[in-house]
């Protein structure tokens, strides 16, 4: 099935996480595109706090937006996995709750970054968990990202 | 022959090109799905640790995605 992510569909998952007061970030490529990092990827990456109460919310954001849940995946979310990988709803997203080379949830959130409503994790936490990862496809973008990162952190000086 | 400073001036000027555009543009630019063999054919798909995921991934997934270690 052909499926788009279009940029409306991004605030509604915005707007919906944040009505169920959901701690999270976007991560990985898509959190790098919201930086302004020109590339594409095809799914969202969103590090979610691993706390039962906000894995909970989570879930309960995710049906409302469309993402066929059942009861027994809802309750494995809310149960502690470490990924989850959703291509149950109106667009794709990974669910992060332990990336890779990313020391604590609460140690991004002190250092990300809103960018329009959207909170993203800092650069250095983004190419930390690709590092970390070292796929061959981390590989191929690590090189770019680290020069928007330094792109990035020129411009927020200036 | 393309050196290494050219390569980075090239990919500043399209981080330049790219801070030019809206948020709502650069999204739609970014956002663009081609089916990907097995990892698409699952609606949901959960692991315990990122550790089974990425292994998963290399048992499972064509090497060409690049979800693994090595092509």
């Amino acid at each position: 099935m052909a499926r788009t992510f279009d940029y409306p569909q991004a605030e509604e998952i915005r707007d919906a996480l944040a009505r169920h007061g959901v701690r999270y970030l976007f991560l990985g490529k898509s959190g790098a595109i919201l930086l302004g990092f020109p590339d594409t990827t095809q799914d969202a990456d969103l590090f979610v706090e691993k706390t039962a109460a906000n894995s909970r919310a989570a879930v309960a954001a995710l049906r409302e937006l469309g993402f066929a849940l059942t009861d027994a995946q809802a309750a494995e979310i809310e149960g502690g996995k470490d990924f989850v990988q959703l291509r149950n709803g109106p667009f794709d997203v990974d669910l992060v709750f332990a990336p890779d080379g990313i020391e604590s949830f609460a140690r991004a959130w002190e250092r990300h970054v809103e960018v329009e409503g959207f909170p993203v994790c800092h650069p250095d936490d983004i190419i930390a968990s690709k590092a970390a990862a070292n796929r061959v496809r981390d590989r191929e973008t690590l090189p770019r990202l680290r020069a928007f990162r330094d792109y990035w952190l020129r411009q927020r000086r200036s | 022959m393309s050196t290494a400073a050219d390569q980075t001036h090239e990919w500043v000027a399209e981080f330049e090109a790219a801070a030019r555009r809206p948020l709502r543009t650069r999204w739609r630019y970014a956002f663009i799905h081609t089916y990907k063999p097995v990892l698409d054919d699952a609606a949901y798909r959960s692991f315990d640790a990122m550790a089974d995921y990425r292994a998963w991934c290399e048992t499972n997934l064509p090497s060409w995605l690049g979800y693994g270690q090595d092509v």
